[in-house]
Parts: structure tokens; sequence; C-alpha cells
């Protein structure tokens, strides 16, 4: 292994996807390095989430994904948009509850379960919210739970779909700076994919560009946007 | 089970327990009531999240086929058990199989299955009227407690144990894939999985109180307490309990009502369970202050 590949979180090799006889990706070659915010950008309907999903292992692919890293170590994941009926009364207690514990939540005493769930909302600066009902969060405060469930167990690799959508300006700057605490306090790498050029260039240190394929690979600062936006129309 | 009917007789004769409780039907009524009621209202909860209401209300309409095929394939009058749950189980396995093979809305592969059981049951009902006693299949689409006999008690306990277990073991899974199914797959959960699963036990239960309840009313008890547990409570361990509570009472005391008037337990019990949801709306102000439901009336 060369000590550029030591660097390496995750390496993806001649990657491709077909669905139902369309080619959504085609000779995908990524490296993703240890402790970066890595971006994937690209227009609509470019195939990232479909990247994003293949690396996720939920996607049918030709090519090879690695991930230089236990095998047990699990991946975090923050949806875009979480579609579900805000009229079940579900609390974000509960709804962390559900994914970190065996014990069906009615049975369970909720104190001993408590601190736990509170540590991890504190990770993301949103421990206030413990017991507000999930339907009534807003976009910011949703994600920031939803960044909060992805962190345990603590994953190696974190992957976001699209953090900055649906959130005022306000909450992309306190969503960043968590973003940044993870990488630098928590040391975990982050893939993301993200539309916000200034939220790239703010945070990220890393930008694919895709569109069917690559058509950008690089640094993210000294990135110029207005080359990205011409290969986006062109392409 | 003399032993726990001589039991409740004698509370009877000595008017612990109303009058009526010196018939034995009453009793396997009232016991069948308190084994099925709070597992009905716990899985309810699950009903209501999924939006498979519906799904329920065909599965006991699949119950009239499945008694008719029962019969046709030789079982007993009063123990067509096979025809009964298989029939019910294949039903609610191909919607489950056709919901996630096709991009279809639930409603209309529900509507689909639906007119087929409907027809179906309509066709096998002619054949067996002329060879069998009709009186167990109204016993089926009514609920009637006369016809309840030993074997169910027994086939209903055992089946509410089995699936009580699983039921509270899947939980918290079941509930995760109901909210949110992309969110429980990256948590490593198969929702597809979870779905058969739950399908199967929402199955079994719903026709194991068939005779209790009845195929018309059954969507009532699986659902209405649900659903009026869902506008009252705060978190989700309030959802469970007062559903729970909600369709124990319901059963509970719509089965009293109707040993003391000339109706069908499941008719009583429907109408139990409704009062107690509209109690809940008008009280939900008083009973609730952060619930999600909090909206104008």
């Amino acid at each position: 292994m060369s000590s550029t590949e030591e660097h390496n979180l995750l390496e993806i090799d001649n990657l491709s996807v077909s669905l139902r006889g369309n080619r959504i990706l085609e000779d995908i070659n990524l490296r993703v390095k240890k402790g970066h915010i890595h971006a994937l950008t690209g227009p609509n309907g470019a195939g990232k989430t479909t990247l994003m999903r293949s690396v996720m292992g939920g996607m049918p692919h030709k090519g090879t994904i690695r991930f230089l890293f236990r095998e047990s170590t699990r991946i975090g994941y923050v949806p875009q948009f979480l579609e579900f009926d805000h009229s079940v009364p579900i609390t974000v207690f509960d709804f962390l509850f559900l994914m970190l514990k065996k014990m069906p939540v009615f049975l369970a005493r909720r104190r001993t379960v408590r601190a736990e769930v509170e540590e991890l909302l504190t990770a993301t600066d949103c421990a206030h919210l413990i017991d507000r009902s999930v339907g009534q969060l807003s976009g910011g405060e949703f994600r920031r739970v939803l960044l909060a469930q992805a962190l345990s167990p603590k994953p190696e690799l974190l992957l976001l779909d699209e953090p900055a959508s649906n959130i005022d300006e306000v909450g992309i700057r306190h969503f960043e700076e968590m973003l940044i605490n993870l990488r630098d306090e928590h040391g975990i790498t982050i893939l993301m994919v993200c539309h916000s050029m200034n939220m790239i260039s703010r945070v990220c240190d890393a930008v694919t560009a895709v569109n069917r394929t690559i058509f950008y690979d690089g640094p993210a600062k000294g990135l110029n946007h207005a080359d990205l936006l011409q290969q986006y129309t062109f392409l | 089970m003399d032993f726990i009917y001589d039991i409740f007789k004698n509370w009877a004769t000595r008017g612990y327990l109303p009058s009526i409780f010196e018939h034995t039907f009453m009793i396997r009524g009232l016991l069948a009531a308190l084994i099925i009621g709070p597992l009905l209202g716990a899985i309810g909860t699950v009903v209501v999240t999924k939006k498979l209401s519906f799904f329920t209300q065909t599965i006991g309409n699949a119950a009239m086929s499945g008694v008719a095929i029962g019969l046709l394939l030789g079982e007993p009058v009063d123990g067509t058990y096979a025809g009964l749950y298989g029939f019910c189980l294949i039903v609610a396995l191909l919607m489950t199989f056709v919901k996630n093979r096709t991009r279809l809305a639930n409603d209309t592969i529900i509507g689909v299955v639906l007119a087929q059981v409907l027809g179906l049951g309509i066709i096998l009902m002619i054949v067996v009227t002329s060879q069998f006693n009709i009186h167990q299949v109204e016993g089926i689409l009514f609920g009637s407690l006369i016809t309840l006999n030993d074997q169910d008690l027994i086939a209903l306990t055992i089946a509410s144990v089995v699936v009580g277990v699983l039921f509270a073991f899947n939980f918290n899974q079941f509930m995760l894939a109901s909210f949110n199914r992309t969110l429980a797959k990256a948590r490593g959960l198969s929702p597809v999985f979870l779905e058969y699963l739950f399908v199967t036990l929402m199955t079994i239960v719903v026709v194991s109180s068939l005779k209790l309840i009845g195929a018309l009313l059954v969507l009532v008890l699986i659902v209405v307490p649900a659903a009026g547990a869902q506008l009252v409570a705060p978190n989700l361990r309030w959802f469970v309990w007062l559903s729970v509570i909600f369709s124990t009472i319901s059963t509970a005391s719509g089965l009293l009502l109707s040993g003391l008037l000339p109706v069908p337990s499941g008719a009583v019990i429907a109408l139990v369970s409704s009062a107690l949801f509209y109690g809940a709306l008008v009280f939900r102000p008083l009973l609730s202050r952060s619930g999600p439901n909090q909206g104008e009336i």
C-alpha cells in the first residue's frame, strides 16, 4: 500500500450503475481521504445520490468500492429528506431510542437511556429538543437530530445527502460549525452531496463534480465556480 | 378449562361479578377479550403508523372465504382453522408481495384484493350454505360468543402469546421501518422483511379475534383505540399504553354490555371503542399539552 493509499478512507474504482437500461453512473474513480470533508456536487439527476447509495451498499453496481477501515465500523448516514407522518406521537427521545436500543420503547426504563440520548444530542447542539415531538421540529432542528442519530455508534465515515437544503442561512452556518467540529474534534470523515458552492468553499477540503461521469475532482480551495457552472451547462 | 369456569361462576353466584357470568360462554368471551384486547391495541399503533387500516379490513373479509375453504376441505364446522388462517395469510402476504414488487399505492392494492376476496367469498358462501350450517359463517362475520368454543380460546391464547412476544421483541424495528424506510435501511434493518413479519403477526391476531369481534368490525378494534391514543399521547410509550388501555376497556365492557343486551359482541365493542375515541378528541386539550395532534376542532 503506498503512502497516498494509506490516507484514503474510501476508494472507488471504475464504478458504473445502470437502472432499467439507463446508464446513471459511468467510470467513476474516487478517493476520499481520512479526516476530510469531501463534497459531491453536480446538476440534478447527475447520479450523486445513486453514488451515495452505492457506497452504502444499497445499489447494484459494477466496479469496486473499498473501505480502508475495519468492516465492523459503521457508516453513518443523514438522509436529505425524511418523509414521515407528522401525527405520530414520537418525540426526539423516542426517535433516537428506536435506533439505539432493542428493548421495546414502551417497556424500557427511560431514565437509564436518557443520559445516553442527551449526550448524543449535545454533540449536535440540540439536547434541548429531547422532549419535543419530531413532527414539530424545524428543518434545521430535524437535520441536527438526524445528524445525532448518525453518530451512534461512532462512524468512521459519515454520509450526508444535501445537508443545506431547506435550512435558512443561520441554520446552515450552525450546521457547518458542527461538521467542522466532527472532523476536527472527533476525526470523522464526511462525504456529502452538496449544491451550495458557498458551503463547499467554507467547509470542504475536496470536491468531486459528477454528471454521469466525473468532470472535476480536486481541492475545494481555489475552485472556480464559474468554470464549474459552465461545465454543468455543457455536460 | 372447567376449573377456570367454575371460579368465575362462583364469583358470579356470590355477587362479585354480574350474574351473566354464570354462563360459560360469557366467561369464555371475557377471557378471550382480556387476552386479545390488549394485543390488538398494541398492534394497532403500528397499523396506524404504517397506514394499514384497510389492509386489516381486507384480511377480515378474506375470512369469509377462509371459513368456506376450510369447510370444503373437510374441516369440522366449528374449527376451520387451516382454511381460515391459511387463506387469510395467503391474502395478506400476497398484498405485501404486490406492494413491494410494484409502485402501486397501498389503497390501490387493497382495493384490488378486497374486490377479489369479496367476489370469491360470495361465490364460496353460496356453495357452502347449501351443504353446511350458515351459523358458523355468521359468527365470523358479526362476532358470536355462542360459537366461540374452548378450542378457539386455546388457539387464541397460543397465538396471542407467540405474537405478543415477537411483536414486543421487534417493536422498535417495526416502528422505525414504519416511520421511515430509508433511515431504517441505513441503520442496517430490512424494511421488507420487517413488513412481511409484521403482516404475518397482524393477520394471526386478526383471525384469532374474528369470532369475538367479527370480520366486518375487526377494523374498529385495531384502528380506533390506536387513533384515540394518537390524539392524546405525548410520546410513543403513552401511545402504546393508551391504545392498550382503550382496546381492553372496549373489548371487556363491550362484551359485558352484549351479555346484557340482545346484540352481537362485535357491534357493542365497536360502539364503546368509538365512544372512547370521541372522548379522547374532546378531552385532548386537558390530556396532552405538547403532543403533535393539537389542531383546532
